[in-house]
């Protein structure tokens, strides 16, 4: 609901459109629409403006704007997220990134890349991959989200598991603060001075500012790269293997995890090569100096072995191995083949508790008259687990809400998280307190009117609100046509 | 100190655990001695201790091993001294998980001998491992030679237990390897010495202990050499563990403190590090023979283990009495960094050592006060210069060790700009009576 009169409106749109340009704002409901929502379709808000900067001194003149008037405001990127994150407040302003989206700059040499937020994060490693380089977090979206909004997030992907999370390769940013100034956090060396703000701002989920500069790490592309499917009859044999393989001393650059359920909905929409009998199956990559990495593929064969795996195979070539990858980053997509919608979930548990875990989430779903699929990253031990449901049958979505916080209930008795990569958002902000005390939230609170005094810059995510306690069970996940064709998904 | 406030320190922590008068002589630092010294037993006695301390409004000092003691400049009213070293058990380790929870006053090696018995380490290696806590280790976010491969604390500290300026018990982070809900506390308390909170525990990333490790020296005529040699090295396969470069004052340190060492009268050396399984680390070291031949490196050698430990304080080992600056530089710059400002010491008539994390940009540069005759002014003249080099390779210099005189005339901070007014306002949010370890950080906080 804008509060804004339509004169006023239109006095604002006339400033921003002098500002901008004219084409770089929008306040018509029907192209307001688009942005009413992220991956995430259960929360929807339609803002009073969209607009689309070019600079950093764009969005300063934009958020002065915002600041002026009293306006929320909240920056946008590609809008694959899944928790609501980058949703406006009702009114207000939205920023869509989208034209920023350059690489500045390349620093081979010192191994650093300094890029715009729009830009998308596989073609980062587009561009540094002809020298041999890559950017090391890898969303499942990395075709189409940002590399802004991985800031905000703190992605992952499935190879954070050796290279860390995108916190870890972020030297510096250009940050318009929630007042419109332009400062910069960090820089191009290694270290920065002072409190770690890179740290913090990295994941606070686009509530302590915009960034307009990035600068990351590109890493040397591995010399070699080795790729197992360990099949198995049970889950609980795929989730010991997992264990096992850490205990035998290897840090895989990814192990992810497959069901039978999944396993069926990729074959049947990707002829993979994944056994369909299998109640499991594990995908381990190995990666680093071509020497070596035989005798250690050899000790992740033999710890899957020991934990009983029937069968356990080295993809023989390239192809091979990108056909193993594409099952296992075109599942959600799968999943259309299966039913007719379906609810990804996101939580983090200690890797030791796998099998107790997996299964209570199939106890959970099963209670709850709901099937469900587990692909996710077992290394880690991030869970997706994904509830499918059919959103025309009354009653079954609700269900479906309750068995998603009941799981997270679970993550958080065993001392997990209630999230490993989408983040809060809206969508878990009132399940914040099953993991943080009052105490807890008390300090993040301070630590965000440190940076966001007047709280309008995103406002209502990631703290629990009486608000977002009423508005969930709406409307779920629905595929995006990218997920339908393989090309992109969620986790 | 009012007598009735330290009779309350004692019923909190047991008479015993507070020292006053000449047992404070371990915590004075430069020439201030705090009014007290407690060390609490648990957690609880930790938050009495600091909300009586900001109800009698004393400035509460954390202290580990003391390690980091004399970092920046020490506060006017040097306050109490709040000792770690009782809260010391390993709380968890799960090896399955590679991960461990540790209270703060455990001393590194202690540590790191508990995750050896199950083949696990925290890949940190910060220098003075047998004194150095673990929570001083993250407030200082101290690191050591491996960090060119493993990173710092930063990248390690995945959950925190802290004690607030109010006395509240505050967890962050947790103890998954991944996880983005709410904000990341851990990432705000590394580095930030005491002045946002008290750390208690810390949840750690562990990794397991590589099979095989080898550190190999080379030596070099010309440092100019050896920086293109880093270069190289960046740019090839090779996955080091560490990447040492020192100039020739450094060496020498080195290998006076143990022989064998690199060749001596080098005027720069590069001790590189390998770790992993034994057909990698060994077909990594003839690799680097290799490349060395081609950029004027001679004496290629490994080293005994024992030298690790001994790297980091090459430069400061130089000198019977220095002062130390870390400036933080592109890793292409180090070379010309180390060059440049022996040259400009030299140009004033001292004496200095360098070393550097040459792979990350992070250059240590001790500057020689040996006979105590030095003008100050010279000095303070020299370590501007220094930061004048650190700024001009877009980075920044911190002046870690020198007299208090010198840390007054040339700032221990550099200039933190607009993101300084950032964490003065953090620091106002978290600690608005400005009781923890005031006056000591970046923009006087």
């Amino acid at each position: 609901m804008a509060t804004l009169t339509a004169d006023r409106k239109r006095a604002l749109r006339t400033e921003l459109e002098g500002m901008l340009g004219r084409g770089a704002v929008l306040s018509d409901p029907d192209e307001l629409l688009v942005y009413e929502s992220d991956g995430l379709t259960l929360f929807r808000a339609l803002a009073d403006f969209v607009v689309f900067p070019q600079s950093a001194e764009h969005v300063s003149a934009v958020v002065k704007l915002a600041h002026r008037e009293g306006l929320p405001f909240v920056a946008r990127g590609a809008g694959t997220g899944l928790s609501g994150g980058c949703l406006p407040a009702e009114g207000g302003i939205v920023l869509s990134l989208m034209r920023m989206n350059r690489v500045l700059e390349v620093d081979y040499d010192n191994q650093l890349a300094v890029v715009e937020p729009g830009l998308v994060n596989l073609h980062l490693s587009w561009k540094v991959g002809p020298k041999g380089y890559y950017y090391a977090p890898d969303p499942s979206s990395q075709q189409a989200c940002t590399i802004g909004g991985n800031i905000a997030n703190n992605s992952g992907g499935p190879h954070t598991l050796k290279y860390g999370v995108t916190t870890n390769h972020v030297l510096g940013l250009e940050v318009v603060m929630p007042d419109g100034e332009i400062v910069w956090l960090g820089g191009k060396t290694r270290e920065s001075q002072g409190y770690d703000l890179i740290g913090v701002f990295v994941g606070s989920e686009g509530t302590f500012g915009i960034a307009t500069k990035i600068v990351v790490r590109i890493l040397k592309k591995p010399q070699a790269v080795k790729t197992v499917l360990a099949v198995f009859d049970e889950v609980d044999q795929a989730s010991a293997a997992v264990s096992e393989i850490i205990a035998r001393g290897l840090v895989p650059a990814a192990v992810e995890m497959i069901d039978q359920l999944t396993i069926g909905a990729v074959e049947d929409a990707f002829g993979c090569g994944y056994p369909r009998d299998a109640a499991a199956a594990l995908l381990v990559e190995l990666d680093g100096l071509a020497i070596g990495i035989e005798t250690q593929a050899e000790r992740i064969v033999a710890a899957c072995r020991d934990s009983g795996a029937r069968e356990v195979r080295t993809a023989k070539d390239e192809a091979e191995r990108q056909l193993l990858w594409k099952g296992r980053k075109s599942a959600f997509g799968a999943y259309g083949r299966v039913s007719p919608a379906y609810m990804v979930m996101d939580g983090v548990i200690p890797r030791t508790r796998l099998p107790y875990v997996l299964r209570r989430v199939n106890e959970i779903v099963d209670a709850h008259g709901l099937r469900v699929g587990n692909v996710f990253h077992a290394g880690d031990g991030n869970l997706h687990p994904n509830i499918l449901y059919d959103p025309r049958k009354p009653g079954e979505e609700a269900r479906v809400v309750a068995a998603g916080a009941e799981i997270m209930k679970v993550c958080a008795e065993v001392g997990g998280s209630i999230s490993g990569e989408h983040g809060i958002g809206l969508e878990k902000a009132d399940f914040m307190p099953f993991i943080f005390s009052a105490a807890d939230l008390a300090l993040m609170q301070r630590l965000k009117h440190a940076f966001n005094p007047q709280g309008l810059c995103n406002p209502g995510k990631v703290f629990p609100t009486r608000k977002s306690c009423g508005e969930a069970g709406a409307v779920a996940y629905r595929p995006h046509a990218i997920e339908e064709q393989g090309l992109a998904q969620r986790f | 100190m009012q007598p009735a406030v330290l009779e309350k320190l004692r019923s909190i922590v047991g008479a015993p655990h507070v020292l006053t008068g000449v047992d404070l002589s371990p915590y004075v630092v430069e020439g201030r001695t705090p009014e007290a010294a407690v060390f609490p037993g648990t957690v609880d006695e930790v938050r009495a201790v600091v909300t009586l301390a900001a109800e009698s409004e004393i400035p509460v000092i954390a202290w580990g091993g003391g390690t980091a003691a004399a970092a920046g400049v020490a506060a006017a009213r040097a306050g109490l001294v709040l000792g770690l070293t009782r809260l010391d058990r390993v709380v968890e380790h799960e090896p399955g998980d590679l991960t461990a929870t540790v209270e703060a006053g455990r001393t590194v090696a202690a540590l790191q001998a508990t995750l050896r018995e199950r083949g696990q380490w925290l890949s940190l290696d910060p220098p003075d491992e047998t004194r150095a806590t673990i929570g001083g280790v993250f407030a200082a976010n101290a690191s050591g030679p491996r960090r060119q491969l493993y990173g710092t604390a930063r990248d390690l500290l995945i959950g925190l237990t802290v004690v607030t300026a109010e006395g509240a018990v505050v967890r962050g982070g947790g103890k998954v390897v991944k996880n983005v809900a709410g904000y990341d506390l851990p990432k705000l308390f590394v580095g930030s010495y005491g002045t946002l909170g008290i750390i208690v525990e810390c949840t750690v990333k562990l990794r397991p202990r590589p099979d095989d490790e080898r550190l190999v020296a080379v030596s070099f005529d010309r440092m100019k050499d050896a920086g293109a040699t880093v270069r190289a090295l960046m740019a090839s396969d090779l996955i080091p563990n560490a990447i040492e470069l020192l100039d020739g004052a450094s060496l020498r340190a080195l290998t006076a403190s143990a022989p064998p060492a690199p060749g001596a009268g080098a005027s720069a050396a590069l001790l590189v590090g390998f770790d992993g399984v034994p057909d990698q680390v060994a077909w990594q070291v003839s690799e680097l023979g290799r490349l060395v031949a081609a950029t004027g490196g001679r004496d290629v050698r490994e080293v005994p283990a024992e030298t690790w430990p001994r790297l980091a304080r090459a430069a400061a080992a130089a000198f019977p009495a220095c002062a130390v600056m870390r400036l933080s530089v592109l890793p292409t710059q180090v070379a010309d960094a180390m060059e440049q400002g022996g040259e400009l010491a030299r140009g004033r008539g001292m004496a200095s050592a360098w070393s550097a994390h040459a792979g990350v940009g992070v250059v240590t540069a001790s500057l020689a006060l040996a006979d105590g005759r030095q003008d100050l002014g010279v000095v303070a003249a020299v370590l501007r210069e220094w930061r004048g080099i650190a700024r001009g390779c877009s980075g920044f210099a911190v002046l870690d060790t020198a007299p208090l005189a010198v840390k007054e005339a040339v700032g221990v901070w550099d200039d933190a700009g607009a993101a300084g007014r950032i964490m003065r306002r953090i620091k106002e949010e978290l600690d608005p009576k400005n009781v923890l370890n005031p006056g000591r950080f970046v923009d006087s906080i």
